[in-house]
C-alpha cells in the first residue's frame, strides 16, 4: 500500500514537516491537515482557480499538485497574504470594491492577483482580465474583480513612487 | 502507491527499467492532468517525478539548435530569450490553461498527453521539433510526428523518459504564428489551430511549415500547401490556402463544432496566420 | 402613508448608502468559515459513489474490497443503511424534492448516490469509493426532450399553474394581421456554485449541528428534523456563508442526508465534500425546454395574442416542470394570452428552482420572439415593445404596484446610444471588419414574498441587537439587512450587532426568489420599529424623561436618541431611557409577510431594459459581447454598491445562458459528458467586458413597507434574449436555440 513519505513545507513562513501519502494533494495538506482553510477547493480538475496558491514564486492551482511535488517548497495561501487586522493592499481593494459576492473565489483570486502585481505592476484591464482567466467567479463579480486589482495595482504605484 | 522524486536521471530510470504492469509507474512532470485522467479508476502504482532531475529543466542553445529539458514548464517558454521562430510557440504556451497551469506544466507533459487538441503540438511540429527518449537501455530520437502515433497515443516505451525536446537549426529570420479557434476567449478546448514557421525573402515565403492541431486525430503537417506557399506574397499567400491543399485534414464533428465548420475554420485560421507573421504580428 | 415617507428623510440614513459588506475582511482574508471548512475532533470523511448509468439496478458492490483498504471504516449500502424517519420518496413539505438515500438498489440517473464510503482521510474514503467498482443492470436511458410521451403537468415549477389563459386565444389569432409561430430550446444547465455541496455533521446523544450551506435555515431545521424523526429544535444548522446557491441549496438532497445518516451510525462527526462532477446529478438543475411561441399583430402593429407554449424534462420519479412559458404573463399588453406547459419524463435528476427559474428560458425565447414579430412588421424592437407597453397587468388587469420600464428603456437607449439603429440585419461593422449587432430585450422578474420574523433588542449600553436567520449565498445579506435593521432602531451601523445565518434565530424565510431582503428586511424592520416602541413608552410615560407626555406616536428614533417629533431639542439617548427604566433590555419583535388582500390588489414585479452589442468574425463567426446596458427599476435600493454587483452577476449569466452554458448528455449512457468546468463553459474573466448597469428610480408604496423589490434573478432576464437578438443583427441568423454557438452561424453564412 502506500508508503508515507517524509515531507517539508514552509507555509506562510512556517515550517510544517509531516507524513503525507503520495497520493495526498497539496490543497488537502492544506485544509485538513493543516487547518488553513483560506484556499477552496471548486472543481479538483484545476480549472476554477478557488485552489490557488503561491509556490516558489509562482502561482498554481493546489487540487492538481501532490504534496509530495511541494516537498521543500515555500507555500503562501491567503493567510500568508495579510490579516484581518493588517489587510495587504488587493485584499482592502477587494473589500473596498466590492471585488466578491460570496467569497468562495476570493482567496484564490487575491493570491493570484499578488503575483500578477509582482509580475507587471501596471497592468492594463486587459492584462488583468486575462492574467485572472484562470480563476473562476459564478456570482459573477468580474467587474468589480477587475476594478479592484486596477485600484490596488495604483495604489501600489503610488506607494513605490512615493518610497523612491 | 508510491511517489518518487530522483533527483538524477539514472535513478529515474532505474525506477522506470523492469518494471511488472501490475504496478505501472506514471511519469509526472507539472502532474496536473494526472488526478483528473484517472476518472474513476482506483489508484494504482508509482507515481515518477521528473521534476528535480538534474539538468531536465530549461531551455538552451545546444550547437545550432536549442534543447527544451523535459521537465521546462510553459512559463519557461514565456519567459525563455528565445528567436522569433519561437513565437507561435510561446503564443501557444499562453493559451496552455492559465497562468497557474503554465507555471506547472510541461511542454514534454503536452505532448505526453498526446491530446488531439494539444496546444502545444502545432508550433512545435512546425519547429520540427524532435523529441529525445531514454531509458537504461540507451538514448533515442524520434521526430514529434513519429513520437505522437494517435489520439492520446505515443510512441514512448514504459521505460522510457521523454528527456527533452530538440529544435533543430533554423533559419535566419525564420518566424513563428500561432492561432486557436474556440467559442470562449480563454481557458478554451479549441476548435482549430494553426501553427506556422515562415522564412521569408523579399516580402515572399522562402519556406513554409504550416501545421493544423484539432481537425485530426493528430496535428499534422500540410505538406501540400507548404510546397504551394513557397515564392508567394501575402496576398497570393491567402489564395493558395484551399481546402484541396488541406485535404489530409479529416475534421470531425463534436460538442464544440461540426466537421464542415472546422473544415472552413482552418482555411481561415491559416490565412491569419500567416498574415500575422508576413506582416510581424505575431509577439510572444 | 408608507413607512418610506418616514424613513427616507431620516438623519444618518443607513439605507440607501452604498455601504461596503461587512463580510468582505472575512472574505478576503479566508477567515470566512464555509461549511467544509469546518474540523471537529474525530472527523471521519465520507465519499459517495455516483451511478455511471442513469437506469437500472446496481447489481454488485465490492464492498469487501473497499473495507480492506486502510483507513476504510464504513461502507454503507442499501444493505445496512440504518432506517431514516422520513420517507425520502415522501414529499412532506412544499420544497422538499423526492431524493435517493440508498433506499434500495435501483438507479433512477447518473450520479445518483448507490453508496457512501466513510474513511480516517479524505484519500482513503476516496479511494474505497473507487474500490466498489459497481456492477449494474443497465437499461437504456430516456432522454432529451422527445424521449418520453409529454404530460400536462398540475404545475409550471413551485407552485404556479401549469397553464393559465387570459381572453380568447383562438379570437387573438384570428384577429392578427401578421404573425409569427417560432420554436425556441434551452438546454438543461447546472448551478454549479464554486462551493460544492458540503456538510459536516456531529450528533450529541438526540441533537445534531449541521454546518451545511442553506438558503432556508429554519425550514431546513424542520426538514432535516423530520427525515431523522428528531424535534426541530434538535437539529442546529450553522450556515454562515454559501458559496453561492442559485437554488440549489435550498433543496436538501440524498447526499447530505446520508452523511448525517452516517454520523449517527458511527457516532462520529462526519464531514461530506461534493466534487464538481457530482454537482452534476442529485442536486437539481435546471431542465431543457422547447418552447413554441405564437404571435399575432393588428394592423397597427398591437399584440391580439401572445401564445406561449413550453415543454420541459423533468424526472421520472418527481416533477419540477421549468415555468418557461410563465415569462409571458405580466409584460405585454396582448388581447389574449396563453401560457401553457407540458413536462416529459425522462432518466434525469429532478429539475429545481436555478437563477431565474421560469423567467431565464421563458424570457430568452419570448424576447427573441418579439424581436422577430418586430422585424416582420418592420418597426423597431423597441418601439414594438412601448407600442404593447401594459398599463395594467394583461389578462388581470389588476395595477402595478410601480413600474418604471418606460424610464429603463429611455435610460438604457439612451446609454447604449440605440437611436439610429438600422432595422436590417447585417448592416454595421466596425474598423477591424467584425460583423455588430445591436440587439434588446425586456427584463422583468415578479416581486414576491415569503414569511419571516425577526428580534430586536435595545441594550442598556444603548446598543442594540437584531437577530433573523438569514442566508447570506453572496448577495449581501449581512450587510443590506443590518442597514435595514440599523434604520428600523435609529442606530448608526456600528452599534448594532447583526445576528445571523443560525438555526436557533427567528426564521428569515427562503433566500430565493429574489425577495430575501425584502421579506427579512421587512421582519426587521418591523422588529426594530416594535423596540422603539416599546421604548417611546418608557420615555414617553416616565415624567422625569424630557420626552414626558410626547406620545409614543410623538418621537422618532435618531442615532440612538429618541426625539420629540415636532420640538428637535426635545430627547433623550436610548441609554438614559433604558437604564432610568430599571436596566432591563426592551425587546421588539416583528415579522413580514404579504397578505392574500396584497397580493391580490396589485400586480408586483421587477422591471428591466437591456442592451447588447455583439461583434461576430465574418470569417470564423467567432462572437464576443463587447457592450452590455442595463436599465432595472426594483424599487428601493437598500445598497446600490450591492444591487450593481447582483444585477451585473445576472446579465454574466445571462451571457453565459446565450454563448456558453449547456449540458451534454451521453444518449446511450444518460451520462453527463461536460460534467466539469473544463467541458461546462461558465464565462471568465477575459469574456466579459463593456458591462453597464443603471439603477432607475422608483418609489413603490405597495409592494411591501420598505418598498423593496429584487434585484437577484431579473438580471438574466432580458440580457439572453438581447444577445441572441444582438447576434441575429450583426450576421442575418436567426439561431433559435441556447447557447449560440460558432456553427450555428456557418449554416446561415
Amino acid at each position: 500500500m502506500s508508503k508515507k513519505m517524509q515531507i517539508t513545507l514552509t507555509v506562510n513562513g512556517e515550517t510544517q514537516e509531516l507524513l503525507a501519502e503520495p497520493r495526498e494533494l497539496l490543497i488537502y495538506v492544506l485544509r485538513e491537515r493543516l487547518n488553513i482553510t483560506g484556499p477552496h477547493v471548486g472543481c479538483e480538475t484545476s480549472h476554477c482557480g478557488a485552489c490557488t496558491v503561491t509556490m516558489d514564486g509562482k502561482s498554481v492551482k493546489s487540487c492538481t499538485v501532490f504534496a509530495a511535488q511541494a516537498n521543500g517548497a515555500e507555500i503562501t495561501t491567503i493567510e500568508g497574504i495579510g490579516s484581518p487586522d493588517s489587510l495587504h493592499v488587493l485584499q482592502n481593494a477587494f473589500r473596498e470594491h466590492h471585488g466578491l459576492q460570496c467569497g468562495f473565489c476570493t482567496p484564490g483570486m487575491i493570491t493570484r492577483a499578488t503575483k500578477l502585481l509582482e509580475d507587471n505592476p501596471n497592468p492594463t484591464e486587459e492584462d488583468v482580465r486575462f492574467g485572472m482567466a484562470g480563476n473562476l467567479c459564478r456570482c459573477t463579480g468580474y467587474q468589480n474583480i477587475v476594478k479592484s486589482v486596477l485600484a490596488a495595482a495604483t495604489e501600489l504605484s503610488a506607494a513605490k513612487e512615493a518610497a523612491e | 502507491m508510491s511517489y518518487l522524486t530522483p533527483t538524477t536521471l539514472d535513478a529515474a530510470l532505474g525506477a522506470l527499467s523492469g518494471r511488472d504492469t501490475e504496478a505501472p509507474v506514471s511519469v509526472i512532470a507539472g502532474g496536473t492532468d494526472w488526478f483528473p485522467a484517472q476518472g474513476e479508476r482506483a489508484y494504482n502504482g508509482t507515481l515518477l517525478d521528473v521534476t528535480r532531475v538534474e539538468g531536465m529543466r530549461g531551455v538552451s542553445a545546444v550547437g545550432t539548435g536549442w534543447r527544451i529539458g523535459g521537465a521546462t514548464t510553459w512559463s519557461d517558454i514565456l519567459h525563455a530569450d528565445l528567436p522569433p521562430a519561437f513565437d507561435g510557440l510561446k503564443l501557444a504556451a499562453r493559451e496552455v490553461g492559465s497562468v497557474q497551469i503554465q507555471n506547472a506544466g510541461t511542454v514534454a507533459g503536452n505532448i505526453c498527453n498526446a491530446s488531439p487538441a494539444a496546444d502545444g503540438v502545432p508550433p512545435l511540429l512546425s519547429l520540427d521539433a524532435e523529441v529525445e527518449l531514454t531509458s537504461t537501455r540507451g538514448v533515442r530520437r524520434l521526430v514529434l510526428a513519429e513520437f505522437i502515433t494517435g489520439v492520446r497515443k505515443t510512441a514512448r516505451a514504459a521505460d522510457e523518459i521523454v528527456t527533452a525536446l530538440y529544435i533543430p537549426a533554423l533559419s535566419a529570420g525564420a518566424r513563428g504564428g500561432f492561432t486557436k479557434i474556440g467559442g470562449r476567449k480563454y481557458l478554451v478546448i479549441s476548435v482549430a489551430m494553426v501553427g506556422a514557421v515562415l522564412t521569408l525573402s523579399g516580402g515572399r515565403i522562402a519556406t513554409a511549415r504550416i501545421t493544423v492541431g484539432s481537425a485530426s486525430p493528430v496535428a499534422l503537417r500540410m505538406g501540400d500547401l507548404e510546397n504551394a506557399l513557397v515564392g508567394a506574397d501575402l496576398a497570393e499567400a491567402l489564395e493558395r490556402v484551399t481546402p484541396e491543399r488541406l485535404a489530409a485534414l479529416s475534421p470531425i464533428s463534436d460538442i464544440r463544432g461540426s466537421a464542415e465548420f472546422r473544415g472552413e475554420a482552418v482555411v481561415e485560421a491559416i490565412r491569419r496566420t500567416l498574415t500575422q507573421i508576413m506582416k510581424g504580428q505575431a509577439h510572444g | 402613508m408608507s413607512d418610506i415617507l418616514a424613513l427616507a428623510p431620516r438623519f444618518g440614513s443607513n439605507s440607501g448608502q452604498s455601504l461596503t459588506r461587512r463580510d468582505g475582511v472575512a472574505k478576503v482574508t479566508g477567515t470566512a468559515t464555509f461549511a467544509a471548512d469546518n474540523h471537529p475532533d474525530g472527523l471521519l470523511y465520507a465519499v459517495y459513489v455516483p451511478a455511471t448509468i442513469a437506469r437500472g439496478t446496481v447489481t454488485h458492490l465490492d464492498v469487501a474490497a473497499a473495507k480492506a483498504h486502510p483507513g476504510v471504516v464504513e461502507v454503507i449500502t442499501p444493505e445496512n443503511r440504518p432506517p431514516l424517519a422520513g420517507d425520502p420518496d415522501s414529499k412532506p413539505f412544499m420544497f422538499a424534492f423526492r431524493f435517493e438515500a440508498l433506499q434500495n438498489n435501483t438507479v433512477r440517473y447518473a450520479n445518483q448516490p448507490i453508496a457512501l464510503v466513510l474513511a480516517e482521510t479524505f484519500e482513503a474514503a476516496t479511494e474505497g469509493a473507487r474500490l466498489l467498482n459497481p456492477l449494474y443492470d443497465a437499461q437504456q436511458p430516456r432522454m432529451g426532450l422527445d424521449g418520453d410521451a409529454p404530460f400536462t403537468p398540475e404545475s409550471g415549477g413551485l407552485g404556479l399553474p401549469g397553464t393559465t389563459v387570459h381572453g380568447d386565444i383562438d379570437a387573438g389569432h384570428a384577429a392578427s394581421a401578421q404573425d409569427i409561430d417560432v420554436t425556441y430550446e434551452t438546454p438543461e444547465q447546472y448551478h454549479n456554485a464554486m462551493e460544492t455541496h458540503a456538510v459536516v455533521a456531529q450528533w450529541n446523544g438526540d441533537h445534531v449541528t449541521l454546518d451545511i450551506p442553506s438558503q432556508a435555515i429554519v425550514m431546513q431545521r424542520g426538514a432535516f428534523g423530520y427525515y431523522f424523526g428528531i424535534p426541530p429544535e434538535n437539529v442546529t444548522i450553522r450556515s454562515p456563508y454559501l458559496g453561492g446557491g442559485f437554488g440549489s441549496k435550498a433543496i436538501i438532497n440524498g447526499p447530505q442526508i446520508l452523511a448525517i445518516l452516517a454520523a449517527r451510525m458511527t457516532g462520529r462527526p462526519v464531514k461530506l465534500m461534493l466534487s464538481r462532477d457530482q454537482m452534476f446529478g442529485p442536486s437539481g438543475h435546471r431542465g431543457a425546454t422547447r418552447q413554441r411561441l405564437r404571435i399575432g399583430i393588428d394592423t397597427d402593429h398591437r399584440m391580439t395574442v401572445l401564445d406561449h407554449n413550453s415543454l420541459a424534462t423533468t424526472s421520472t420519479f418527481d416533477t419540477f416542470v421549468e415555468s418557461a412559458a410563465n415569462a409571458s404573463q405580466g409584460l405585454y399588453a396582448a388581447g389574449a394570452l396563453r401560457s401553457a406547459h407540458q413536462g416529459v419524463r425522462i432518466d434525469a435528476g429532478t429539475p429545481g428552482p436555478v437563477r431565474a427559474p421560469g423567467e431565464a428560458p421563458g424570457s430568452a425565447a419570448l424576447e427573441c420572439a418579439m424581436d422577430e414579430m418586430a422585424y416582420k412588421a418592420g418597426i423597431d424592437p423597441l418601439e414594438f415593445r412601448l407600442k404593447n407597453y401594459a398599463e395594467t397587468e394583461p389578462g388581470t388587469g389588476k395595477p402595478y404596484s410601480s413600474k418604471a420600464l418606460r424610464d429603463c428603456y429611455a435610460q438604457g437607449a439612451a446609454r447604449f446610444g440605440w437611436a439610429g439603429r438600422p432595422l436590417a440585419p447585417r448592416q454595421m461593422t466596425d474598423e477591424n471588419g467584425m460583423l455588430v449587432g445591436w440587439g434588446m430585450g425586456t427584463a422583468l422578474f415578479a416581486a414576491p414574498m415569503f414569511a419571516a420574523q425577526a428580534r430586536a433588542v435595545l441594550r442598556p449600553d444603548g446598543t442594540g441587537l437584531v437577530e433573523t436567520a438569514a442566508s447570506d449565498m453572496g448577495q449581501g445579506a449581512w450587510t443590506a439587512l443590518a442597514q435595514i435593521a440599523a434604520d428600523s432602531l435609529g442606530l448608526p451601523m456600528d452599534r448594532i450587532e447583526f445576528r445571523s445565518g443560525t438555526s436557533d434565530l427567528p426564521d428569515a424565510g427562503i433566500a430565493g426568489g429574489s425577495a430575501h431582503t425584502a421579506t427579512a428586511g421587512g421582519a426587521l424592520h418591523a422588529a426594530g420599529t416594535d423596540a422603539i416602541r416599546r421604548l417611546a413608552e418608557l420615555a414617553t410615560g416616565d415624567p422625569d424623561s424630557p420626552l414626558y407626555g410626547a406620545g409614543n406616536a410623538g418621537v422618532i428614533a435618531r442615532d440612538g436618541r429618541l426625539h420629540a417629533r415636532d420640538d428637535d431639542t426635545r430627547s433623550e439617548s436610548f441609554a438614559d431611557i433604558i437604564t432610568r427604566a430599571g436596566g432591563a433590555e426592551v425587546e421588539g419583535k416583528g415579522s413580514a409577510s404579504r397578505t392574500a388582500e396584497a397580493s391580490a390588489a396589485h400586480a408586483m414585479y421587477s422591471h428591466g431594459a437591456v442592451f447588447a452589442e455583439v461583434k461576430v468574425d465574418p470569417d470564423l463567426f467567432q462572437i464576443r459581447v463587447t457592450r452590455l446596458v442595463g436599465a432595472f427599476a426594483a424599487g428601493r435600493i437598500i445598497n446600490p454598491k450591492l444591487t450593481e454587483s447582483q444585477l451585473m452577476g445576472g446579465m454574466i449569466w445571462g451571457i453565459s445562458f446565450a454563448l456558453h452554458e449547456e449540458a451534454r448528455f451521453d444518449q446511450r449512457t444518460g451520462r453527463i459528458m461536460n460534467a466539469d468546468l473544463a467541458g461546462y463553459h461558465i464565462p471568465v474573466n477575459a469574456d466579459v467586458s463593456g458591462l453597464e448597469v443603471i439603477t432607475v428610480h422608483e418609489d413603490d408604496p405597495h409592494v411591501n413597507p420598505l418598498g423593496i423589490k429584487g434585484v437577484g434573478e431579473i438580471g438574466i432576464t432580458g440580457t439572453v434574449g438581447a444577445i441572441g437578438n444582438a447576434i441575429w443583427h450583426a450576421t442575418g441568423t436567426r439561431v433559435r436555440h441556447f447557447p449560440i454557438r460558432i456553427p450555428d452561424l456557418l449554416t446561415g453564412a
